[in-house]
């Protein structure tokens, strides 16, 4: 579904990512860990537009992303749930839910997709009117993933959705994932929580000073020595 | 490389020279008047320059200082102070008004300086408007010489020019840009951002106020808040963009070209000077932000990419 | 003692609210694009001229004149936006806000020496039969041509305020003021957001020309002074707020009538500069506005 071959990236002078190459198949659940700095949010960031790869390429279900602009990457379907959330915290629950569903495709699905969003996350139909800033971390994260499903996405990708939760929370958190890969959306999740991404995902590639050092199948990369040591210790 | 700099000096020393001797040969006012005039700019856009360009801080109230030094060195001269001395006053009491203003304007970052300095350069306008509304004649009517004023003029561009190149050839100018590059990446180094900012500031309105005061011993009658008129920095902050800002020769390039495209126009089309300066401007900083002196090593540097496969053979190797 | 006061206070309430119009549109471009548009005031003094045009050869009643004067400076906004300020997207921050900066007040020359050029350097005003009329509340007078610019004012306002609450563009709008990278990823897309902010901008700056040219006069190099009251205000009453810009506009128009009231008329402007620099340094996020985050 979504292939990235050989991509290299600069911010300025620096080279944050080294001929990576990753793919995700349709209907999976594929992690990308590594440590602080290693250049994954820097991947979720050229795929979804905001950031422009130097050379490689980029394709999603035949289209090239490359040089395309965030706004038709969306359009393609692939919808992003930025690091720390990023929701819009001058405006309401609903109002940030209806923004999820701006494209033109997404927003004649908008009641049904509202619907369907709160019977995954029941706690933002409460806070409909709420203003997002009133809200906690958790639900503020709850609102990022909700508000990324609005566009119906075939692949969402989330960038640490467990950063700054309370353990039981991060529990909930990836339940809550789990169960919309379960509903058919492909998942791209870039996390430091590396046990519970591992447990959660079917395949996992391990991202260090930007380049692919492993890939595998999530729980035997959980076996592995080398991740054992340096990120279970 | 040596041949080159005693070329470019003696050059500049004839310039120089022949400019010095210039009201001898001619006896035409208006060409005296005309090189005045972009004297005048000259050392004008030359001081925004050491603020707005190797500094990086836009200044849009360079005006105030050029009205002050004229202010004072009007009234000064009026009540009977000798010119020189009244001129150098004025470049203190510019130098003063900096230092008022420059402390609590280098609070302000960015945008907010710029539209900071605006305001006070415009509170100045309208205050010495009210409280000084005469117009003002020029005391030396009665035996007017346009030759002195001029050579006050040369040397003050002279002056102007020559600090600034001693300036950026210092430790002080590279700490100046420095922060034009990145004020906290600057900080972390250990360059105290207001220091560097308000030495900039400091020379940058003495040579405004300097030239005030010539102006005002130049200019025959004029309301005294006129000096601190907008145009003031924005057709001097013009010109420095188009020659290039962030070089010696850009305020210079860009003063000439200015009032040459304005004698060329006035003939013709009378105010499109300033619509087609205007766009030129505009061009620059979207597509051309170097200026003129970004063109010319650009054009250089095609010119020296043709030559170089005859000279060096690796570059022609490299080729192919 | 006190009519003369209360007068002074209706007439600062009546220039208020046209000051916050002519900071509107400023505040709305600055909010949704971070650039300053510091030829706000000439686009305003367009608008000025356009009402006058329009009064002269349909004979149109200048607050008639509003929506073509409007249109009219949305496309034009449209326009140089395209030709000029979208160059500047794709620059790293500092240098696209000093550029922006820059271009916008090489347009600010550029459009007052066409407006010399077209227009020649006299004032024009756009005296109106009704002129001399009042409605007279308390012994207070309110001139009807202030009057009605209030009401036109307060329109602009809520109709604007409205759009940007209830229309999805509006809300894109506002999401793009708050974070424009979440808002790509919602599918917004920021170009079209931006000349559309900068279009209406210069649509609303169009209209407080209007009311400018029939309350004083206009002429060409009137831009800075007006752009510097849209400053003001904006500093005054604080970025991302509409009611804030209303209030904005009437402290300074209260501060301006009480200076001329109590110091004297010259200073009126001196006064709203002094205010403007005081809040800029001890409280740059205005009287009313929200520190940023």
């Amino acid at each position: 579904m979504l292939s990235l071959e050989k991509v290299d990236v600069y911010y300025k002078e620096l080279q944050a990512l080294w001929s990576i190459s990753l793919v995700v198949n349709e209907g999976e659940i594929v992690a990308l860990v590594g440590p602080n700095g290693a250049g994954k949010t820097t991947t979720l960031r050229i795929i979804s537009g905001l950031h422009k790869p130097s050379s490689g390429e980029i394709c999603f279900l035949g289209h090239r992303l490359n040089k395309e602009l965030p706004n038709k990457i969306v359009e393609f379907g692939i919808s992003q749930v930025p690091e720390s959330g990023k929701i819009f915290t001058g405006m309401t629950v609903l109002e940030n839910l209806e923004l999820g569903a701006f494209v033109a495709k997404a927003r004649k699905e908008k009641s049904q997709s509202l619907e369907r969003v709160y019977g995954i996350f029941p706690l933002l139909a409460e806070r409909q009117k709420q203003q997002a800033g009133t809200l906690s971390g958790g639900e503020r994260q709850m609102l990022a993933i909700g508000r990324a499903l609005m566009s119906s996405p075939k692949l969402l990708m989330l960038d640490e959705p467990s950063f700054g939760l309370a353990p039981i929370l991060v529990e909930h958190m990836f339940e809550m994932i789990a169960k919309i890969n379960q509903q058919g959306v492909t998942i791209l999740l870039v996390e430091q929580n590396v046990q519970a991404a591992l447990e959660l995902a079917h395949r996992a590639y391990l991202l260090e000073n930007g380049r692919i050092v492993t890939e595998g199948n999530g729980k035997e990369l959980l076996s592995f020595e080398s991740v054992r040591n340096s990120y279970l210790g | 490389m040596k041949t080159k700099q005693i070329l470019l000096l003696f050059l500049i020393f004839a310039v120089v020279l022949a400019l010095a001797l210039l009201p001898l040969l001619t006896k035409k006012d208006d060409v005296i008047n005309m090189l005045i005039v972009v004297l005048l700019y000259m050392t004008l856009a030359s001081s925004w320059n050491v603020l707005g360009g190797y500094t990086g801080q836009t200044n849009l109230g360079h005006a105030a200082f050029f009205g002050a030094g004229s202010l004072v060195t009007r009234l000064l001269w009026s009540a009977g102070f000798p010119i020189i001395p009244g001129v150098l006053l004025g470049g203190g009491a510019a130098v003063v008004l900096a230092l008022l203003l420059g402390i609590p304007a280098f609070r302000l970052k960015g945008v907010y300086f710029a539209i900071g300095t605006l305001a006070l350069a415009q509170i100045l306008n309208i205050t010495i408007g009210n409280v000084l509304p005469d117009m003002s004649f020029n005391p030396g009517l009665a035996n007017y010489l346009l030759a002195p004023r001029y050579y006050l003029f040369l040397g003050l561009a002279v002056v102007t020019i020559l600090t600034s190149y001693l300036l950026v050839h210092s430790k002080w100018g590279l700490g100046m840009m420095a922060i034009r590059e990145g004020e906290d990446a600057a900080e972390s180094l250990g360059i105290s951002g207001l220091k560097h900012k308000l030495l900039a500031l400091l020379i940058s309105a003495f040579f405004a106020g300097l030239a005030g005061g010539a102006f005002a011993y130049y200019h025959v009658s004029y309301y005294l808040n006129m000096p601190f008129g907008s145009e003031w920095t924005f057709d001097p902050m013009m010109m420095a963009y188009i020659g290039g800002t962030g070089t010696i020769v850009g305020p210079i390039i860009g003063s000439v070209f200015f009032v040459g495209i304005q004698q060329l126009l006035t003939q013709n089309l009378g105010a499109y000077h300033l619509i087609i300066f205007g766009i030129l401007f505009v061009l620059i900083v979207l597509f051309l932000p170097g200026g003129l002196v970004e063109a010319w090593n650009k054009i250089q540097k095609i010119f020296s990419r043709r030559s170089a496969p005859k000279k060096s053979g690796i570059a022609f190797k490299r080729e192919g | 003692m006190l009519q003369p006061l209360a007068q002074n206070l209706a007439y600062g309430i009546m220039v208020g609210a046209l000051y916050g119009l002519v900071a509107l549109g400023l505040s709305l471009v600055f909010g949704v694009t971070k650039f300053l548009n510091v030829a706000h005031g000439e686009l305003l003094m367009v608008g000025g001229y356009v009402s006058f045009w329009a009064f002269s050869l349909l004979g149109l009643d200048p607050f008639l004149t509003i929506p073509i004067t409007m249109v009219c400076l949305f496309f034009i906004g449209g326009l140089l936006y395209w030709l000029t300020f979208s160059h500047t997207i794709k620059l790293p921050e500092e240098t696209k806000i000093k550029n922006t900066l820059l271009i916008a007040f090489g347009l600010s020359v550029i459009l007052q020496n066409l407006a010399i050029q077209f227009w020649t350097a006299d004032e024009r005003g756009i005296p109106v039969d009704y002129a001399g009329k009042a409605v007279t509340v308390l012994g207070v007078r309110f001139p009807a041509v202030p009057l009605i610019s209030l009401g036109v004012a307060v329109i602009c306002l809520v109709a604007l305020q409205l759009f940007l609450q209830k229309t999805y563009t509006g809300k894109a709008i506002r999401a793009t003021v708050q974070n424009w990278e979440a808002a790509s990823l919602m599918g917004i897309d920021i170009h079209k957001i931006y000349i559309l902010s900068f279009a209406i901008g210069a649509a609303l700056a169009g209209a407080a020309g209007t009311l400018v040219a029939a309350n004083y006069s206009i002429f060409p190099v009137m831009g800075l002074d007006w752009t510097m009251k849209a400053l003001i205000v904006m500093v005054l009453g604080g970025l991302g707020s509409i009611p804030g810009t209303l209030i904005g506009g009437i402290i300074l128009g209260v501060t301006e009538g009480a200076t001329s009231f109590f110091i004297s008329n010259n200073y009126r402007e001196v006064a709203g500069l002094v205010l403007f620099l005081l809040v800029l340094i001890l409280r740059p996020q205005g009287l009313l506005g929200k520190k940023e985050s």
